[in-house]
């Protein structure tokens, strides 16, 4: 297959777009808006981290299996595999206050 | 390209009909509990995170989109859903920029900040560009469902010995008169509870759809294996073909489609307004894309993905020429059977009947809000009683809803020469939401940003957009990252990239020499015919942005003619618009969101972290701007007099449906217990005997 079709989307996705989501990050973190002293906002920086690596993962793995290095049934395995890890980690935030 | 007519069978158009009466019975039933619109969507701020996330895919997934992306799916494979897994790069600047101003500033409408946060005149603009977004959005979700409805009806019908044919434009104007009927009988107010089953059932039919597909098929396996590695990949070729490249679309809809959606959507902003705080918006928002995105994606994309499976495996029964905008309904109907192909069918269309309503209300609401009551005030009509202008607001509103409905019917002229509904929304998107997204984004991220530059982004932008749609080969194609043009529809996505960067440029450059503008205006107003000039330098200004709006003389003139628009219209505004940096960037800034948390609450927030408590309501006559729990239980919630509460049902599954928002006064003695006035009790649609919870908001 052709790289154009392939790698170069999703290194153009996640290469521009996680500068912008950085830039977020850090403009909202600076303007005070965002403000990781509070113990809900360190939440959300958990939630915001987590949904960047949930997408890349979602399309390389997509990627992986349309060009059939790995089976298309371990896509939707390793991405309830992260929603697990998703809901174990915000609940232990949540009991330690973070919520 | 291969088109339908007469699908479906009796028993489905019975289905269809029985829908849409549950629906507005449905709508009607939650309708009761809200005493008035403005209070439901601007004051209630009462649901929970999950009742909005739900009624937030009836808006997002009932808008065009089966239609839309199973038609990209049919053409291009399982790359249709990259529109609903781009849109995480913006959140942050949502969810601690925009949201806690919109919700924090009470603002109602989207002028209304731009007249907050620069001056009248900004706000004037960004209604015009506005209404013109709205109009358009209405006028694709026209044709959409038309495009919808079509295959179902017969080619022409017979009356009184008349062959009348049936075509697109005439399904419209009779959907739109339905669609006025349907506003009436399912009522606005009621819209986030009917979006609510909607979404349910949105989502249940578009997989039963995709489980039935499968089924048909023979197969996961069977599906997966039929089509080719190009159709399987999640994302589109990076420039080519013209009609659907990822680089094209990545700007048209994950860059000004996102931005757009989440930061200029009036129905969208309503929603989150109505959470009953900001921590329950971001729920929703994040919830919302994480997780209800990426099972939409298969839910609207899947019909095409069949389509394509079958016509691989038996062209007689899906002919690769389908027209790919028929394409959901020819599937649904090879696939499902007679009933429930009505039933997708009556989900899909009522989804779009309450999108394209949301839309018609919420643009009657900017036109009150934004243009009828600023003229009222312009002119001093408003000699009348409060109760006798409800009566004229809501008599122009009606009047205001048939216009605006006519004006979507009229847009639809403008798209349906597209070949897919697909194409004419990545067009419109990218042309219509740059001068928005760059003025609203700048606003709230960068306080140096001034009513000249926001100004200049919206008419000197909108020169440089104009010039580059009229000469796309010269000044659009140097950003096309080597997309071929289409001279019918050239660069429909990747124009967002030039038309983004020339607003966010001219934006920049005002904002960064709007010292030189200071002195300017400074030296005009030292002379004596200071008015004369700044007249001259207005009348300069219409006639150099005419001779771009109206393609006089050559590229060349209409550059230079661009040019001194640039250079006009921040020395205009300067001279004329009164502001103050700190004044008018107060809380509406992500830099003073503390002050916006500060002017709500109406005193310094509360941050200290305490418990839920559950309490009884008692009844006493007093204050109705306060309630007051025991001593014991604002200690445990680590409250003091004067932050602000929030008493709901205890009952979590009635999503904040009946509650309050109030503020902590003097403390008594009676543990477990609130004191509310009957009135309180009223409007939070409290229960005697019911146990109701109680949380500290700030």
């Amino acid at each position: 297959m052709n790289f154009s079709h392939t790698w170069l989307p999703f290194i153009y996705l996640y290469g521009l777009g996680g500068i912008l989501f950085v830039s977020g990050i850090i403009i909202t973190i600076k303007s005070g808006s965002f403000d990781l002293s509070r113990k809900a906002h360190k939440k959300w920086m958990w939630v915001l981290l987590f949904g960047f690596v949930w997408y890349l993962m979602m399309h390389a793995l997509m990627t992986w299996a349309a060009l059939d290095i790995i089976s298309v049934y371990s896509v939707p395995i390793v991405l309830l595999g992260m929603v697990v890890v998703f809901i174990v980690v915000t609940l232990m935030l949540r009991k330690t206050g973070g919520a | 390209m291969q088109t339908f007519h007469s699908i479906g069978t009796t028993t489905d158009w019975i289905v269809m009909v029985v829908y849409f009466i549950v629906i507005m019975l449905f709508g009607s039933y939650f309708g009761r509990y809200t005493k008035n619109t403005s209070d439901f969507f601007f004051g209630g701020r009462r649901f929970s995170w999950w009742l909005i996330t739900m009624s937030i895919v009836a808006t997002g997934v009932g808008s065009h989109s089966f239609v839309k992306y199973s038609a990209k799916g049919f053409e291009h494979g399982i790359s249709s859903s990259m529109t609903y897994l781009n849109d995480w790069f913006f959140i942050p600047f949502f969810m601690f920029g925009w949201l806690p101003i919109i919700v924090y500033s009470k603002i109602r409408s989207i002028p209304e900040y731009f007249e907050k946060r620069f001056s009248p005149s900004a706000r004037f603009l960004a209604t015009i560009l506005l209404l013109l977004y709205m109009i358009g959005y209405i006028g694709i979700g026209f044709l959409t469902l038309g495009k919808a409805v079509i295959p179902m009806l017969p080619e022409a019908f017979t009356v009184f010995g008349m062959t009348l044919p049936i075509t697109l434009m005439g399904a419209i104007m009779v959907i739109a008169v339905i669609t006025g009927i349907y506003i009436t009988f399912g009522g606005q107010t009621a819209v986030i509870f009917t979006d609510l089953l909607q979404g349910f059932i949105l989502l249940f039919a578009g997989l039963l759809l995709f489980f039935f597909g499968i089924t048909y098929l023979g197969g996961f396996d069977l599906f997966w294996n039929l089509l080719p590695t190009e159709w399987k990949l999640p994302l589109a070729d990076f420039n080519q073909p013209a009609n659907f490249n990822f680089v094209g679309i990545f700007w048209q809809d994950a860059i000004a489609g996102s931005i757009g959606f989440l930061f200029m959507n009036q129905g969208l902003i309503m929603r989150f307004m109505a959470c009953k705080n900001v921590n329950e918006g971001r729920k929703a928002a994040a919830v919302n894309i994480l997780f209800v995105l990426p099972i939409s994606a298969i839910v609207v994309g899947n019909a095409g993905w069949i389509g394509k499976a079958i016509s691989v495996v038996s062209p007689d029964i899906v002919s690769p020429s389908v027209s790919p905008d028929q394409i959901f309904v020819v599937v649904a109907n090879i696939i499902a059977s007679p009933g429930m192909f009505g039933f997708i069918m009556a989900a899909l269309t009522a989804a779009l009947m309450s999108t394209v309503d949301t839309l018609i209300n919420a643009t009657a609401a900017i036109f009150i809000n934004d243009v009828y009551r600023p003229v009222q005030k312009f002119v001093k009509r408003n000699v009348m009683s409060n109760n006798e202008r409800d009566r004229k607001e809501l008599l122009v509103a009606r009047y205001a809803s048939m216009g605006v409905t006519a004006l979507g019917v009229l847009a639809v002229l403008a798209f349906k020469n597209f070949p897919t509904v697909y194409e004419a929304h990545g067009y419109f998107h990218s042309t219509l939401t740059p001068p928005l997204v760059v003025g609203i984004f700048l606003g709230v991220f960068w306080k140096r940003f001034t009513p000249a530059a926001v100004i200049t982004t919206f008419v000197g932008g909108v020169a440089l957009m104009i010039l580059g749609a009229r000469y796309p080969g010269i000044l659009i194609a140097p950003f096309d990252h080597g997309i071929e043009m289409n001279p019918d529809h050239p660069y429909s996505y990747i124009r967002a990239l030039y038309n983004t960067l020339v607003c966010t440029g001219a934006a920049v450059i005002v904002t960064l020499t709007t010292q030189w503008q200071r002195k300017i205006i400074s030296t005009i107003r030292g002379k004596q015919n200071q008015k004369m000039i700044m007249n001259i330098m207005v009348a300069i200004t219409i006639m150099v942005f005419a001779i771009v709006l109206f393609n006089v003389s050559m590229l060349s003139v209409q550059v230079f003619a661009t040019i001194a628009v640039m250079i006009l219209v921040p020395l205009t505004v300067t001279y004329y618009v009164k502001y103050d940096e700190n004044l008018n960037t107060n809380g509406l800034t992500a830099g003073s969101i503390n002050i916006a948390r500060n002017l709500f609450k109406g005193g310094d927030p509360n941050d200290q972290e305490g418990e839920t408590v559950l309490v009884y309501l008692k009844r006493v006559e007093g204050d109705e701007t306060v309630v007051h729990f025991s001593n014991k239980d604002m200690a445990k919630m680590k409250a003091e007099v004067g932050d602000l509460v929030y008493i709901s049902d205890k009952r979590k599954w009635m999503g904040g449906l009946k509650s309050i928002h109030s503020v902590f006064g003097e403390p008594h003695d009676e543990d477990g217990t609130v004191y509310i006035t009957p009135d309180q009790t009223k409007h939070g649609l409290f229960v005697d005997g019911k146990i109701l919870e109680a949380e500290k908001e700030m």
